[in-house]
């Protein structure tokens, strides 16, 4: 009997399948060994495949979205996935077959689908059922080093985050904008007439 | 009181005061962000999906470009030129769709991780 395990996003849910790997006295509800998986997105066709075909898709997307964030042009090409922007906020992604007579499957999302998918990818890496060989998440050169005895080169190391992340705050204040409390309470009052 | 004080380091502030932000009160200011995000996924989601459709009016996310226009202007140096460029309708979209993004990225466990190696390689 084989486990199932779900992840759930949004719009965008990933099944795995697999067994607890004995040999290493796991608990059958562990997931070792992966024989299946499936990544369902709404108004999608569905895209699944095996083990071996995983982390290659995984590592594609969490490098793309590392391009996106740094590149103008961001692009990721490999034997079975390519990734590349079509504009601000949509992004085609061509799925190439092993099997030569399969046509390669074409998909256009939206940054809201991407986020979708790298989310439920970290909550595949994140998850304690799910024994897999991590991916390297964020392939990012460290181009900084702490140098905390010079004052001059920690300060330039620490302003520009610093400015990025109060841009990120405010951004976040701005969000704060369209949250309606009242909405909520009476949801929740829905919920609970009492 | 000590968040609204760390918030005056910002250089493009209006406030702005030079006061020597600690390694401690960085990481303390990535987990709030990173909490935030978690919190506010669903509006930033709708934010980035309404200007996805070309055919459909981008209601919300006009909303929220003018939103945060008016606070850049309120809170902002409005002088600086790194402030303009935010303020640039023609600019500042790319900049905000790569802040939302980053900060949709960053709302699982391993978020603030996350967030941090985004922030050192800005």
């Amino acid at each position: 009997m084989q486990n199932n395990l779900s992840f759930h996003q949004s719009s965008v849910s990933l099944e795995i399948v697999g067994l607890p790997d004995y040999s290493n006295d796991e608990n059958n509800d562990q997931i070792s060994i992966i024989s299946q998986w499936k990544l369902t997105i709404i108004d999608k066709p569905l895209i699944e495949g095996k083990f071996e075909h995983l982390l290659p898709i995984m590592n594609a997307f969490y490098i793309y979205s590392n391009l996106l964030i740094k590149n103008d042009i961001p692009l990721y090409e490999s034997k079975l996935i390519d990734i590349k922007a079509e504009n601000l906020h949509i992004h085609t992604i061509v799925l190439k077959s092993s099997k030569t007579n399969v046509k390669p499957l074409i998909l256009k999302i939206g940054n809201s689908l991407l986020s979708d998918i790298i989310n439920c990818f970290d909550q595949l890496n994140e998850s304690p059922k799910v024994r897999i060989k991590k991916t390297d998440l964020h392939n990012i050169p460290k181009k900084f080093r702490f140098g905390l005895n010079n004052k001059v080169k920690f300060f330039n190391f620490i302003m520009p985050p610093f400015i990025a992340i109060c841009s990120l705050i405010l951004l976040s204040y701005s969000l704060i904008y369209f949250y309606n409390p009242n909405q909520n309470n009476e949801k929740k009052e829905l919920i609970n007439p009492e | 009181m000590t968040i609204w004080k760390l918030r005056n380091n910002n250089p493009l502030r209006k406030s702005y005061i030079t006061n020597n932000i600690t390694l401690s009160e960085f990481d303390a200011l990535i987990r709030i962000t990173v909490e935030m995000s978690k919190y506010l996924y669903p509006y930033i989601r709708e934010i980035m999906k309404s200007k996805e459709n070309v055919e459909e009016n981008s209601v919300v996310w006009n909303d929220f470009n003018k939103r945060f226009i008016e606070l850049i202007k309120e809170r902002f140096n409005i002088d600086s030129i790194r402030v303009k460029k935010l303020l640039n309708q023609a600019e500042n979209d790319e900049i905000i769709v790569k802040s939302l993004l980053i900060l949709s990225f960053c709302i699982s466990n391993q978020g603030y991780q996350k967030l941090k190696n985004f922030l050192y390689d800005f």
